[in-house]
């Protein structure tokens, strides 16, 4: 369906594609020379021009290349590697043969690579609309729950507030603002999503000291949660780390939650950066229950579907605001682990990388 | 009889403004509530309120636009309101005058809090009344000396150079207040300096490894994430 917006332009020029091209010929070239030097028979020359055809046709794009490669090579050969040197014979025999199998080859990989890399390009989609759908579920699960009790707490509240002693009274509304406070975490973690798709998934990148993100992140955690004892530790080396910085506050925010919520025991988290060769290591780690061993597969993938007993006891699920911290931390090209801790509690950490990368290509994200 | 501050609250959501006058009555504060930016306008000029607590969000001007108007002829102290996220719109409306900012959701805590440090800040030109009578800025062990320029932790020299010290002087002037990075850029390295927030970043980490025990945890200077920085305010 996408198709007719980027139908693949079979021939086009790019100075990439086009150093890729001469680059592969001048190595082959080269090759081939000094392999005459050793062994003056010319019959592996055609096979390195046809090597040589097959990689430009892979780590190109479109046909442009590959075929020009395979016309280069075939009169290349002729000129200089084959009998007589320097001088071109179309007569050799066999000849017509070769150019008219350097040129399917050429075509074959060509096509062959194009339809892998639309592929890719269809899967990529296809997982980015799965991950909008689990968002949007895990939203609306998110969105309602608290709404009801708000709802209800209030309607009770001012349909029979009277009959309700103080104690009720206060615990009603003390539900409706944790329940709000819940919707706001919600509306922050929405605001992240958008703020990355909104200019095409590219974040924009700035220079920010990592310790500053961590001081500010733990600084919003104590005015909400007062009784958690949070510390934070960065080296005594300043780390500048390229990175969207509210979306990383968010980040360590929505980590420090989830402990604070889901560990159950919570009492104190650790904050901790670090340099780590040459990325930056950032931990959330806490002293509650740890993560139960059923929820490790699942912590990353999307959310945690509502019809698991997982939220049996009512605890919200967490999936969404873990998988917003992977799909921040990977748009910056990092990585993000779960794990327990030998002394009890969970350990959530995520690199960044320190240095800016050059080609904006975000493919290394391999995730975990 | 007390003389109540007078507060103006520019606001058109209905519940917001229901739920401000009663935190603010309750309070002690006298409350204005204007639905509308010409409403609004009219009553500024007509009412002179201690503070303003402006919505950026208006249906009929933009709050932004309020707020370069009345910094044109008045000094009083404008708190703004948005329910936007984006740091660009509190950095815009801190740079045109706003003495500060509060983003929706916020509790009434943070309300009261900012509405008192935005009076007391008009009390003196500068940040605080004692640093006006005496020169000198005292938050914890932090002192900062404006007459020697110098700044000690625990009566003990912090040793900040020049720059860090102009730095810390400017927060602290300015205590409890954002000051947001371009501001500090320009009054440090002069208006035509390159809007670089790493030169800045790296002052900042130099200043809290000498005032602070945990630079990572610091209580006297406070980093808002993508605005500026915050100095606690004095003792």
């Amino acid at each position: 369906m996408q198709q007719s917006k980027k139908a693949p332009l079979r021939f086009v020029f790019t100075w990439h594609d086009f150093g890729v091209f001469i680059s592969l010929l001048v190595v082959a070239t080269i090759l081939c020379y000094f392999l005459r030097k050793i062994d003056d028979s010319d019959v592996y020359v055609a096979l390195i021009f046809e090597l040589t055809v097959v990689l430009v046709s892979r780590f190109t794009d479109g046909y442009l290349f590959g075929l020009l490669s395979s016309v280069v090579g075939v009169i290349g050969i002729n000129y200089i590697f084959t009998f007589p040197y320097y001088q071109l014979n179309f007569t050799i025999s066999g000849y017509p043969l070769t150019f008219l199998v350097m040129l399917i080859v050429s075509v074959v990989v060509s096509t062959l690579t194009t339809q892998i890399k639309q592929q890719e390009k269809i899967r990529a989609e296809a997982e980015k609309e799965k991950m909008r759908g689990n968002l949007l579920r895990a939203v609306s699960h998110d969105i309602r729950t608290p709404l009801t009790s708000i709802v209800g707490g209030v309607s009770t509240l001012l349909d029979s507030g009277d009959q309700l002693n103080e104690a009720t009274r206060t615990q009603l509304l003390e539900n409706i603002r944790d329940e709000s406070n819940w919707l706001v975490s919600v509306v922050e973690n929405l605001l992240s999503v958008t703020r990355m798709t909104g200019e095409q998934t590219k974040i924009k990148k700035e220079m920010e000291a990592g310790e500053e993100v961590l001081s500010a992140a733990a600084m919003k955690i104590k005015k909400h949660y007062p009784d958690i004892d949070v510390s934070v530790h960065a080296p005594q080396e300043l780390l500048m780390i390229p990175m969207d910085v509210i979306l990383i506050e968010q980040v360590l925010i929505n980590l420090m939650e989830n402990a604070i919520q889901h560990g159950g025991t919570t009492t104190r988290v650790e904050l901790q950066l670090r340099k780590d060769g040459e990325r930056a290591r950032f931990e959330v780690a806490d002293d509650g229950q740890g993560i139960a061993r059923e929820v490790f597969p699942k912590l990353f993938k999307g959310y945690l579907s509502h019809d698991e007993e997982l939220t049996a006891d009512g605890r919200r699920n967490m999936g969404i605001g873990l998988s917003v911290c992977m799909s921040i931390v990977q748009a910056h090209g990092g990585t993000m682990q779960a794990e327990n801790r030998e002394t009890g509690g969970a350990l959530f950490s995520f690199t960044l990388p320190l240095e800016e990368h050059r080609d904006e290509n975000p493919r290394e994200n391999s995730g975990n | 009889m007390k003389i109540r501050e007078k507060i103006l609250v520019i606001e058109d959501e209905q519940t917001i403004r229901n739920f401000m006058q009663a935190v603010l009555t309750a309070n002690d504060y006298d409350v204005l509530l204007a639905r509308t930016g010409a409403m609004g306008e009219s009553m500024i000029a007509s009412h002179c309120p201690d503070v303003i607590i402006l919505d950026l969000g208006l249906p009929d001007v933009d709050g932004m636009e309020i707020l370069r108007k009345v910094r044109r002829w008045s000094k009083v102290p404008i708190v703004v309101v948005s329910a936007r996220t984006h740091e660009r719109d509190k950095v815009e409306a801190l740079d045109a005058g706003a003495d500060d900012y509060l983003t929706k959701p916020f509790g009434t805590g943070e309300l009261l809090a900012r509405i008192r440090a935005a009076i007391r800040h008009t009390r003196t030109p500068i940040g605080s009344e004692a640093v006006a009578n005496t020169g000198i800025f005292k938050a914890g062990d932090l002192t900062i000396d404006y007459a020697k320029h110098r700044v000690f932790i625990a009566g003990q020299d912090a040793n900040l150079t020049q720059n860090e010290y102009k730095l810390v002087a400017l927060l602290g002037l300015h205590a409890g207040k954002v000051l947001t990075y371009d501001y500090l850029i320009k009054e440090l390295w002069g208006p035509s300096a390159r809007s670089d927030n790493q030169i800045l970043r790296v002052n900042m980490a130099n200043i809290r490894r000498k005032i602070e025990q945990n630079p990572a945890q610091p209580v006297y200077i406070f980093t808002e994430v993508g605005i500026g920085y915050r100095m606690i305010e004095g003792d």
